[in-house]
């Protein structure tokens, strides 16, 4: 056994990851008195959400773009903003059409209101009653956001009154609410939205927001979900939308690894893990790849199921039916990123020039047969011949990840399915690329003349960079069956693992992905609640 | 004056029908056509060749329905065909599912060994599940304002101590099961493509999904409730699904209900926010206690009903009620057995026709029925459709004459909305996809078929009154269901107006001719007649 020599060789919890999410339960854990390590494999600290120089000059949040879901409560708790997080806020979306028109829905609320009327008269009054209910809904689900999922089979009072707690909450709800809600956890993207409005480019351009980071497609059952889970941003939380880091995503990493070092966390990079230590059914420590050891009363992995389980911990040290369960875990990664390099800024045909509306998001999202069409490709296993795309330009907002004249260019892709039916990422990658950029050129004809370099991060590329098992962004889908109670594992949905004091922290667990920091407080509450319980022992 | 006035002689009004007489009222059944039935019906399409004109397979019909109407003694004679299902594939593969677990396990383990282990276990989960979740079907969904009435918290309490007995692995099983994509359940099952669609096909039939849309196993398992082998029902009546409705009706005029073909309902009246009778087309008005409508919603709250007697919220959820049906049915009058090329060289010709007896499915593999599904969701009817089959003459011999056979066919996806045409003009087309898909199987088909009957989804909502289509009475999404059927609020056969209820597959469990959903209403409407 190496101990490890810069400290006294033991800690109360080693954190596998330097995610946002483990980075936020390391902060918590030190600041209710542990001694923390978080051991991160790359050279960067923030997982998905980092910022690399890939191109000389250029900045780029390489996988996660946008912000909007961080809880508020650990901004507040963690003190974020005085280490240094900025978020600027991201202006409106652009969607142009291949009509020539396009449909701009800014922050602004009465020029919003006027191009939508544009459009529809009758979906700009829609519109208001639409963001009515749904601000009423996502204070129905803030609370769940806030909670260690119960356990429906049990007897546990405790879990009962949870579960009571929610059937009341949902009693109290007014008539149309509650409709909303039954409407939202089960319909799908498409079909909920077909009730509210009727202009078809606006439809799809929302329930673009639905099929985000899942194997699913607009007309899928599940995805209005989906959508709440996204519009959430847009309502709640300290900057009511979504928003640009200064700096990139990293930053926010760097912010909350600030806080955490404040609080007395020690982080190291470049410390990849190879093992997790199981001793008699009960964790106790990790062996590095270098074959270095740290020992620990609690450990906390802030990786996926399929590497903390099948990798990490290893299949001998599970029972069966558990290992069943995680390899029926779906991940299905069904986007991919391209980052480019512009020597100046596109031209969109639908409204020319360097305007507004390219500071905040442009959506490649047309019509709605457009994306689902998009979702049919997926299915049978190639990438979408004209893919839905979000795009940025992070350099308008924030200057400094830029050369001066130069801008970056974000562009979220979607569907790339991690399994292809034919040939290999490896083998496909540049065309991929060249798929993103001619469609984009198909609105943008100057798109080609700009770029002076370009980032294709395949699905694939996203699992061997990112350490995300088939590159899905949430580390597992966001369907239904598995949310809340049954995520990642039914049973095992409270962030604690059949190995004694081994945790989960990541998008795997309630409430799931996006830059949200929610798993990593919830996780580290709950360990520090069974320290005190004495279940860590 | 009768007391309840019954709209429509569908298998589920009927059921209403029979309790609410058992009960000692006096209840009128209203039936447009000239026959009892709705969309349960034998039909002669071409001369000397009878077809169960819509659905071909009964339910089944709960037990105790059947056994409180004593269907057998009022002339049903159920057929239960050796064979549930028989699935070739094009390249000549098959396999045939019988209701003898040994003889399904047999076929199976000739494509795999591995799925012949594993349809056992389903099997025996299927029936373990279903233990529980068939009291679901004749369960009231509760009521979700305030606290459940004591006879609610009593059943749910025991169909939950049901559900605790399935053990803590299994319940979590269920709860993930049912929002899942139904190819991603069948696919933990099996690896054989042919098993996983045939199995995944109960979770698509009739509906607007394809085997890749979530919630699909939750149709699945519904159905399993009712009848828990894998491969669904295969039972027909002798003498087609008409002679099922004749034992129903049979069974509640026995019981003192009075039944009147040939009266179309105009409209339902409605006074101080009460029902208070009908008045049929003729112009004839009859006044009742109660009106029970077995009709879908969609055409019971937009179309019976003046709307302003509705709140405008009501109005607009029961617009946004999805009800646009998939399915398209087509019948054949042929000239002798057809002849399947996978089962070209096995056994004789009575092993044959036995494999042949129950239901027959086309759709070899996932993929197949998705992209027949595809089609549905741009206005198209699939290129190569997905086909639920019988031949319900090779075990009732009253159904054509003798040495010919009548084939039933039911065909997904035909969308009721087409992008292109309209059902008038591309009905030919349709049935040209299906008899050629069908070619690929049993080549010499096409030669024998001597009259066919083609029903659009435009037909099944002209003809036998189900608006969009659908031969649920409205979608079997998740939204859709228990409680939400047909929506919140309004899921317990109780309409927004007083002693206006519904009796239809639109209401708590709705899929298939079970029953339940007339059964459970007439509960309901007993209680708030005594009241």
């Amino acid at each position: 056994m190496t101990l490890n020599t810069n400290s006294n060789g033991k800690y109360d919890a080693i954190i596998i990851g330097g995610g946002h999410n483990g980075l936020v339960a390391a902060a918590y854990l030190a600041r209710a008195g542990k001694k923390v390590l978080v051991l991160e494999r790359r050279y960067v600290l923030g997982g998905a959400a980092v910022t690399e120089e890939i191109i000389p000059g250029f900045k780029f949040s390489v996988c996660s773009y946008v912000v909007s879901l961080l809880r508020p409560e650990i901004i507040r708790e963690l003190d974020l903003p005085r280490h240094g997080l900025e978020i600027l806020p991201l202006d409106g979306t652009f969607t142009p059409m291949h009509s020539g028109d396009y449909l701009w829905r800014m922050d602004d609320h009465g020029k919003s209101r006027r191009e939508i009327a544009r459009h529809s008269k009758l979906d700009a009054e829609a519109y208001e009653e639409f963001g009515k209910a749904m601000h009423q809904l996502c204070k129905f689900v803030k609370p769940i956001m806030n909670m260690v999922p119960p356990d429906p089979t049990s007897l546990n009072p405790k879990d009962w009154s949870k579960l009571l707690f929610l059937g009341k909450r949902f009693q109290q709800l007014p008539r149309e609410d509650r409709y909303n809600i039954v409407q939202l956890m089960t319909m799908s993207a498409a079909d909920f939205l077909d009730q509210w409005f009727e202009t078809d480019v606006l439809k799809a351009t929302m329930s673009a927001s639905g099929i985000i980071g899942t194997f699913l497609g607009i007309r899928s059952p599940g995805t209005a979900y989906v959508l709440l889970h996204h519009y959430m941003g847009e309502i709640d939380g300290a900057f009511r939308a979504w928003g640009l880091p200064r700096g990139g995503t990293g930053a926010i990493s760097n912010s909350i690894a600030a806080a955490a070092r404040e609080a007395g966390v020690e982080i190291r990079t470049e410390t990849p893990v190879a093992k997790i230590l199981v001793k008699n059914g009960k964790a106790t420590g990790v062996a590095l790849e270098n074959g270095d050891e740290f020992h620990a009363q609690v450990i906390s992995s802030c990786c996926d199921p399929n590497l903390t389980f099948l990798k990490f911990v290893g299949r001998e040290n599970l029972p069966d039916d558990f290992v069943t369960e995680v390899m029926r875990y779906k991940y299905r990664g069904s986007s991919g990123k391209v980052n480019m390099a512009l020597d100046g800024l596109p031209d969109f045909k639908a409204l020319p020039g360097v305007g507004r509306h390219l500071r905040g998001a442009v959506s490649i999202s047309p019509s709605m047969e457009y994306m689902e069409r998009a979702y049919d490709d997926a299915k049978y296993g190639r990438f979408s011949r004209r893919p839905y795309i979000d795009i940025v330009f992070p350099s308008l907002t924030d200057p400094s990840v830029a050369p001066p004249g130069k801008h970056t260019m974000s562009c979220f892709v979607q569907y790339a399915p991690y399994e292809l039916s034919e040939g290999t990422w490896d083998e496909k990658r540049e065309a991929f690329g060249d798929t993103v950029v001619e469609t984009i050129s198909e609105h943008a004809p100057n798109l080609k003349s700009l770029i002076v370099g370009r980032q294709v991060l395949t699905p694939l590329d996203i699992e061997r960079e990112f350490g995300l098992t088939e590159g899905n962004i949430f580390q597992g889908e966001l369907s239904l069956e598995q949310l809340f109670f049954l995520r990642p594992v039914a049973g095992w949905a409270r962030y604690n693992t059949p190995i004694k004091n081994l945790y989960l922290c990541g998008s795997a667990t309630h409430p799931g992905g996006g830059i949200m920091g929610a798993p990593g407080r919830l996780a580290a509450l709950k360990m520090l609640a069974d320290w005190k319980k004495g279940v860590v022992a | 004056m009768p007391d309840v006035l019954i709209i429509g002689a569908g298998h589920n009004a009927l059921v209403t029908a029979f309790y609410l007489a058992k009960a000692g009222l006096k209840p009128l059944v209203l039936e447009r056509s000239a026959s009892v039935g709705g969309a349960a019906v034998t039909d002669e399409f071409y001369r000397g060749f009878k077809c169960s004109t819509l659905a071909h397979a009964a339910g089944p019909v709960l037990a105790e329905i059947a056994h409180d109407m004593r269907l057998e003694r009022n002339g049903l004679e159920m057929i239960e065909p050796v064979a549930r299902v028989f699935a070739p594939a094009p390249d000549g593969s098959w396999f045939a599912l019988y209701s003898d677990l040994a003889r399904s396990v047999e076929s199976i383990a000739r494509l795999s060994p591995k799925d012949a282990q594993r349809y056992g276990e389903l099997d025996k989960t299927l029936k373990k599940i279903s233990g529980v979740t068939r009291h679901l079907l004749s369960l009231t969904p509760p009521s979700i304002d305030g606290a459940p009435s004591r006879e609610d918290a009593w059943k749910l309490l025991k169909t939950g101590r049901g559900f605790r007995k399935l053990g803590r692995q299994q319940m979590f099983q269920v709860l993930r099961w049912g929002p899942m994509a139904v190819a991603d359940f069948v696919a933990e099952w099996f690896e054989t493509d042919l098993l996983r669609a045939a199995i995944a096909a109960r979770g698509i039939f009739g509906t607007a999904m394809g085997p890749w849309s979530a919630g699909s196993t939750a149709v699945m398992l519904l159905r399993a409730a009712a009848d828990p082998h894998p491969g669904g029902v295969s039972a027909f009546p002798r003498g087609g699904m008409g002679a099922l409705t004749a034992a129903m009706a049979a069974a509640a005029r026995a019981a003192g209900a009075e039944i009147r073909t040939g009266a179309e309902v105009r409209q339902i009246g409605v006074k101080n926010g009460v029902a208070t009778g009908v008045t049929l087309t003729s112009g004839e008005e009859i006044q009742a206690r109660a009106v029970v409508s077995g009709a879908d919603p969609r055409r019971t709250y937009l179309k019976l009903v003046d709307p302003v007697h509705f709140e405008p919220a009501f109005v607009v959820k029961m617009r946004n009620y999805r009800s646009a049906g998939t399915i398209a049915k087509v019948n054949l009058a042929l000239d002798g057995v057809p002849e399947f090329s996978a089962l070209g060289s096995y056994g004789s010709g009575a092993d044959r026709n036995q494999a042949m007896s129950g239901r027959i499915h086309i759709g070899p593999g996932i993929d197949y029925l998705e992209r027949a599904f595809d089609a549905s969701k741009y206005g198209e009817f699939s290129p190569h459709p997905y086909l639920d089959i019988s031949i319900p003459s090779l075990s009732d011999s009253t159904l054509a004459p003798v040495g010919k056979h009548v084939m039933s066919i039911c065909a997904q996806y035909a969308p009721y909305k087409l992008k292109d045409g309209d059902w008038n003009t591309q009905r030919g087309n349709l049935a040209d996809a299906i008899i050629r898909t069908l070619a690929i199987y049993a080549p010499r088909l096409p030669e024998m078929i001597l009259g066919k009957q083609i029903i659009t989804p435009l037909d099944l909502e002209e003809k036998y009154g189900l608006t969009g289509g659908h031969p649920y009475h409205g979608e079997l999404a998740l939204d859709q269901l228990f409680t939400m059927r047909p929506v919140l609020e309004f899921g317990r056969y109780r309409a927004p107006i007083k002693n206006l209820f519904l009796c239809g597959s639109g209401t708590h469990p709705g899929t298939g001719v079970t029953g339940a959903s007339g059964a459970n209403a007439a509960r309901e409407i007993l209680k708030d007649l005594r009241k």
